[in-house]
């Protein structure tokens, strides 16, 4: 059986992100609570950067995985260019096929960092639509 | 003639056309026979036609076949006539049909609604949502850690005015026991709906022995259409509920400034509903009755096989009661370490398909402290190589997860 990408696999079972310490400035959670998954994001912002990101949470591979893997992507990224991240560029870094009853779970994470820096900047926070699911 | 276990599978086309495909999921859907498929063709082939209203001859002949359902679905329950049977889109709209028109009837603030905490969301948004409305109470009848109903008196109160209860879990398979709770409601004059959808299928339901007030049922959880609920309330409770929606076949007479609604159970069913569909539930309710004991039997004889061999899995934990004892067809176990939708995607890659989350149950999740479950659930086209199958596909995939 080969349910997922090994890269997948091994950041589901060995992540970088997870549970790091670091001086959290801010941290937000979202749920997809059909699925059952959680993501609890804590970050570290400096000078509009994104200096650490560390999570806690609990779901599927994809979803757990996806977080890790948003952690390297987003390292010393300015908060305007996460704000305009699209789907297609996670799916892009997760580097697998991601089927339409996966997608939430590929892009909670991505949901949950927007949302934390919306709401650290007192905006309107993200729904869904906002990725056209 | 009873048709054999063997032939249960050939009579649903799905598996000619998806012939390696294992559906362990007949309690989000069942598969259709191929006498509903035809009946549904039939329809729109040979007399497809507005109902109740055209004045010629097609619309007679679809209007009797419409009521042939009706007296079809009382009969399925043991209903005393067939004004006791509303036609509505699914469970769901019966359930809120029930909130909406005697809910906001007959219940004001402080009053109680007594539900348990395995039921489905469908049985209790709507409630939550009279709380709303209405100020009135919401209370459960709490599980045990086998999923059985810990049932005692003292849930219901002079205030409790309706008990709205599962006939069977969605998510554990319990059937409790209803008939002591309906009793103890009764005493009070509460009345009870029962939310029949899964049991309806797999056990037979005598309304008039059971003393329900309301039972709702889904016809495509029953080898129907989508798209048709049935709503049974006795025929004294319907009349006095003021309709639910308004529009066409509801009315008697309309007024510039009022109206005079139809008699049950057609003040319930506004707007040209879906004919197709409802004449279509006949030929599912005589299929399921021609079959039902052979249909029960095999049903068993799986769970029981599924239960064995999913307790041979020392990483699976079975969530619900572990033996035969009062359930049914559905069964929900977690893996050690795996997601339930890491399981299901596996599975999924061998065409097989089960259920992976919340199972529109969160609060029962939440009693149980468990984010989502893994669901088998079985039905009369399944086989024992099918379970086979999945017993093979869940070892493989604890083994992708733990190497």
């Amino acid at each position: 059986m080969d349910i997922y990408a090994q890269s997948i696999l091994d950041r589901y079972k060995k992540p970088f992100h997870k549970g790091k310490k670091i001086d959290a400035t801010i941290s937000h959670e979202e749920a997809n609570h059909s699925c059952g998954d959680v993501v609890k994001l804590e970050l570290e912002i400096k000078n509009d950067r994104l200096t650490g990101y560390s999570f806690s949470g609990n779901g599927c591979a994809i979803s757990q995985a996806a977080t890790d893997m948003l952690g390297d992507l987003t390292q010393n990224m300015n908060i305007e260019e996460i704000r305009t991240l699209s789907k297609e560029e996670i799916y892009e870094m997760l580097g697998i096929e991601i089927s339409i009853r996966r997608s939430k779970c590929a892009l909670l994470s991505l949901l949950a960092l927007q949302n934390a820096l919306l709401k650290n900047q007192n905006t309107p926070s993200r729904s869904w639509s906002a990725y056209h699911l | 003639m009873t048709p054999s276990k063997d032939s249960f599978r050939s009579e649903f086309p799905i598996f000619r056309e998806r012939p390696r495909l294992i559906y362990l999921d007949s309690a989000a859907t069942s598969q259709k026979p191929q006498v509903v498929l035809d009946a549904e063709r039939n329809y729109y082939e040979t007399f497809n036609s507005n109902i109740h209203r055209s004045a010629h001859f097609l619309a007679e002949e679809a209007t009797i076949a419409y009521e042939e359902t009706r007296l079809a679905a009382a009969d399925f329950i043991g209903a005393h006539s067939k004004h006791e049977i509303v036609f509505t889109r699914n469970a769901t709209e019966s359930i809120n049909l029930v909130a909406r028109s005697f809910g906001d009837a007959f219940l004001d603030a402080g009053d109680e609604v007594l539900l348990t905490l395995m039921e489905h969301h469908s049985n209790i948004v709507p409630w939550l949502q009279l709380k709303e409305r209405k100020g009135i109470q919401v209370n459960y009848i709490d599980v045990d850690p086998e999923g059985r109903l810990i049932f005692d008196e003292s849930k219901i109160t002079p205030r409790t005015k309706l008990v709205s209860i599962s006939g069977m879990s969605n998510i554990l398979g319990t059937i409790p026991n209803l008939k002591p709770i309906i009793e103890a409601a009764h005493k009070v004059g509460a009345k009870v709906l029962v939310d029949a959808c899964q049991l309806a299928v797999h056990a037979p339901i005598n309304v008039q022995e059971l003393e329900a007030d309301f039972v709702v049922m889904s016809a495509h959880k029953m080898y129907g259409p989508t798209g048709v609920g049935i709503l049974y309330g006795k025929k004294e409770l319907l009349d006095q509920m003021p309709p639910f929606m308004g529009g066409g076949e509801m009315i008697q007479e309309v007024f510039k400034d009022h109206f005079t609604a139809a008699e049950a159970p057609h003040k319930f069913e506004a707007g040209t509903p879906n004919i197709a569909g409802i004449v279509t539930m006949k030929a599912a309710l005589n299929f399921l009755s021609e079959r039902r004991d052979s249909f029960y039997s095999h049903e068993d004889e799986l769970t029981n096989y599924a239960l064995e061999k999913l307790k041979t899995l020392p990483y699976l934990r079975l969530i619900g009661p572990k033996d035969m004892e009062a359930r049914g067809p559905i069964i929900s176990f977690t893996m050690e370490g795996v997601h339930p939708h890491d399981i299901a995607e596996g599975l999924s890659q061998k065409q097989i398909c089960i259920r992976a989350g919340h199972h529109c149950g969160q609060i029962l999740m939440d009693r149980m402290n468990l984010p989502a479950t893994a669901r088998i659930s079985l039905a009369p086209y399944n086989t024992k190589e099918d379970i086979d199958s999945a017993i093979h596909a869940l070892e493989e995939v604890y083994l992708y997860f733990s190497s």
